[in-house]
């Protein structure tokens, strides 16, 4: 599902910073990975790529198949609305919408009738245990009912991988443990390949693959929990 | 297109304070627009109608007094036109020469049993109740036959028909005395100007002792189209009757002429200009507004970078992003625009009652050709207005645009 082949990216500014040296990587369709690293250690940097949200400077990287490299702004627009569903710490949700309108908005994108996105939304929300607080704002909701609608966003355009990043950091350990359940069930239920970026070594444990990563490098030895 | 109208309601509900006072400015700029285009609208029309009413296909002639000596004949001598003028000049000028007819104009008493008023009566053609713009009101102008077979028959203005007759419905058909001859009321008229009343030439003409003279020799005009046109024949004008008259065709005194044609062009060509002008300062005023609601979308975007982000991330293409800012531009500037119209137009229409009486601002109100105009000039404005900042929002990066919190 996703190959990194030396990926290497750095930020340029006065002191050039090398966040990415050589990064190679393989995971498979259907599996439940964690990449854990220290604050600065290019966890996040490698997430936007894998992402498209960010480009990288040499190497490639295959996702389901596809060389993502110098792609347009549309392009990437496009692969992240139909192949990407994101989680993010902190929720990330337009607050003046409700978690429907939440849900279904990358549907917008694609030009799905309201009608239709307003019903595979519902389908979503139903489906993370939310179709009672559909019309609800997100400041009406609490951290875990937040990152459940982000879920059911993540999810509404079937995508080929979710990604998340630190999806429990804002939460307390019993919510964090509801969304990690959630994580759980969708890999184990439906197979979808989920990559989970975190430093916080419960979250690792609940998945069934860590990948460390420290000073811009792959550290472990990929082991199979 | 719903969707769209949707999401800006929306983000315009999130930020009612700020929308209302730019929406402010906006309508403002309109408001002043309007009614400034209103008002001159109003002052063109009353001048329009001024000089609309009397034809401007028309040089009128009158006879003066020469200031050059000319073939023996000293300076100082009057010029007195005649009747015999008129044919010489249509068939000199055949060219540009339709008609021409003359007026005889005389003072004198008209009475009725009732009253009498002192007034200037004219001996005119058909053709004066179009070229003077008269305004009729009731019964009949003076007509072909009424010329040949010298009749007695006049027509009287409303006002003075008044001071004549009790009874208005007796004025038709009623009797005058005029220069001790009675007269046949044949039409009212309701003119803007002037309450002079009207006969025959010909029975002015036997008035006057069939002396020939007229006093006034209104030339229709054909073929002529520019300026340059009319020059020319008021020369050539000129010209026919400094050799009927013997006077110099330089001499400028010799005849008065009033070259409506002329006159009008330069006119036209003013009141283009006052139009243009005021198009110039309402634009500019609105540009104000507009200017304002450029910078609330930059405002808007900067606020709202982190919102982008997330559009971004979940597959929002730029062109997505880009559209949304613009109609979100559009849509403040029509929609606050349209209530500056809708304010502008009751004031021109407010306008217009007040000064319904005046003949300085006739019907100031829009067409709707003008509000067209207006509604293209908004919606260009506001993607204008947009545009800048929407582009501001296409250079952030999703992942900067994330981080931004």
């Amino acid at each position: 599902m996703i190959t990194l082949k030396d990926v290497n990216k750095t930020y340029p500014g006065v002191v050039p910073l090398h966040v990415l040296k050589g990064i190679n990587l393989e995971i498979d369709k259907g599996e439940l990975v964690s990449i854990m690293g220290a604050s600065g250690s290019g966890k996040s940097t490698l997430l936007n790529i894998l992402g498209i949200l960010d480009n990288y400077d040499s190497g490639e990287y295959y996702l389901d198949g596809l060389l993502i490299r110098d792609l347009s702004e549309n392009r990437s627009a496009e692969l992240r609305n139909r192949m990407i569903g994101f989680v993010f710490q902190s929720f990330n949700l337009i607050s003046y919408k409700n978690a429907l309108e939440n849900v279904a908005l990358p549907l917008f994108y694609q030009g799905v009738s309201r009608k239709k996105r307003n019903k595979l939304a519902m389908e979503q929300l139903d489906r993370m245990g939310l179709a009672d607080r559909s019309h609800h704002l997100p400041g009406e909701l609490s951290g875990g009912q937040k990152q459940r609608v982000a879920i059911a966003r993540a999810l509404i355009t079937n995508p080929s991988i979710i990604l998340a990043d630190e999806p429990t950091g804002a939460l307390d350990s019993k919510t964090s443990h509801e969304v990690m359940n959630v994580f759980r069930s969708l890999n184990a239920d439906t197979g979808m390949t989920i990559v989970i970026v975190t430093h916080d070594p419960g979250v690792g444990d609940q998945t069934n693959r860590v990948i460390r990563i420290s000073d811009g490098r792959i550290v472990t030895p990929e082991l199979i929990i | 297109m719903f969707d769209l109208i949707s999401e800006i309601a929306q983000t315009l509900r999130n930020n009612k304070l700020r929308t209302a006072l730019t929406g402010f400015a906006v309508a403002w700029g309109i408001f002043m627009l309007i009614v400034l285009l209103g008002m001159t609208r109003g002052v063109i029309n009353s001048f329009n109608d001024g000089r609309m009413s009397q034809g401007a296909n028309i040089i009128s002639v009158w006879g003066g007094q020469t200031s050059m000596p000319y073939k023996g004949y000293k300076e100082g001598r009057s010029v007195e036109l005649k009747e015999a003028d008129l044919r010489t000049l249509e068939i000199e000028n055949a060219g540009n020469v339709s008609a021409a007819t003359s007026i005889l104009y005389k003072t004198g008493v008209i009475s009725t049993p009732k009253d009498y008023i002192s007034t200037g009566y004219n001996g005119v053609y058909p053709s004066a109740l179009e070229d003077r713009g008269l305004n009729l009101v009731a019964g009949r102008f003076i007509n072909g036959r009424d010329l040949e077979m010298k009749r007695k028959v006049i027509v009287l203005t409303k006002k003075n028909s008044e001071v004549l007759f009790d009874d208005s419905t007796k004025v038709l058909g009623g009797r005058v005395i005029c220069e001790g001859l009675s007269f046949n009321v044949v039409g009212i008229i309701d003119p803007e100007f002037g309450q002079d009343s009207y006969i025959p030439f010909t029975t002015a003409m036997m008035l006057d002792g069939n002396s020939g003279k007229v006093s006034r020799i209104d030339v229709n005009l054909k073929n002529v189209k520019t300026m340059e046109d009319g020059e020319e024949v008021e020369k050539d004008i000129r010209s026919t009757l400094a050799r009927q008259h013997e006077f110099n065709p330089e001499d400028q005194s010799g005849v008065w002429v009033w070259n409506r044609f002329t006159q009008h062009l330069t006119m036209d060509t003013a009141m283009s200009i006052l139009d243009m002008v005021i198009w110039l300062i309402g634009i500019f005023t609105m540009l104000s507004g507009i200017v304002g609601v450029s910078n609330i979308m930059f405002v808007s975007v900067r606020e709202r970078t982190h919102e982008i982000g997330i559009r971004r991330a979940i597959g929002a293409r730029p062109r997505n992003i880009l559209v949304q800012i613009l109609t979100e531009s559009v849509a403040i500037t029509a929609l606050f625009g349209y209530i500056g119209i809708f304010f502008g137009i009751l004031v021109t229409e407010l306008l217009n009652r007040l000064f319904s009486e005046s003949d300085f601002l006739k019907n100031p109100t829009i067409d709707i050709s003008i509000a067209v105009k207006v509604t293209l000039v908004l919606i260009v404005a506001g993607c204008l207005a947009g545009l800048f900042p929407a582009l501001k929002a296409l250079k952030v990066k999703p992942v900067e645009a994330l981080r931004d919190e």
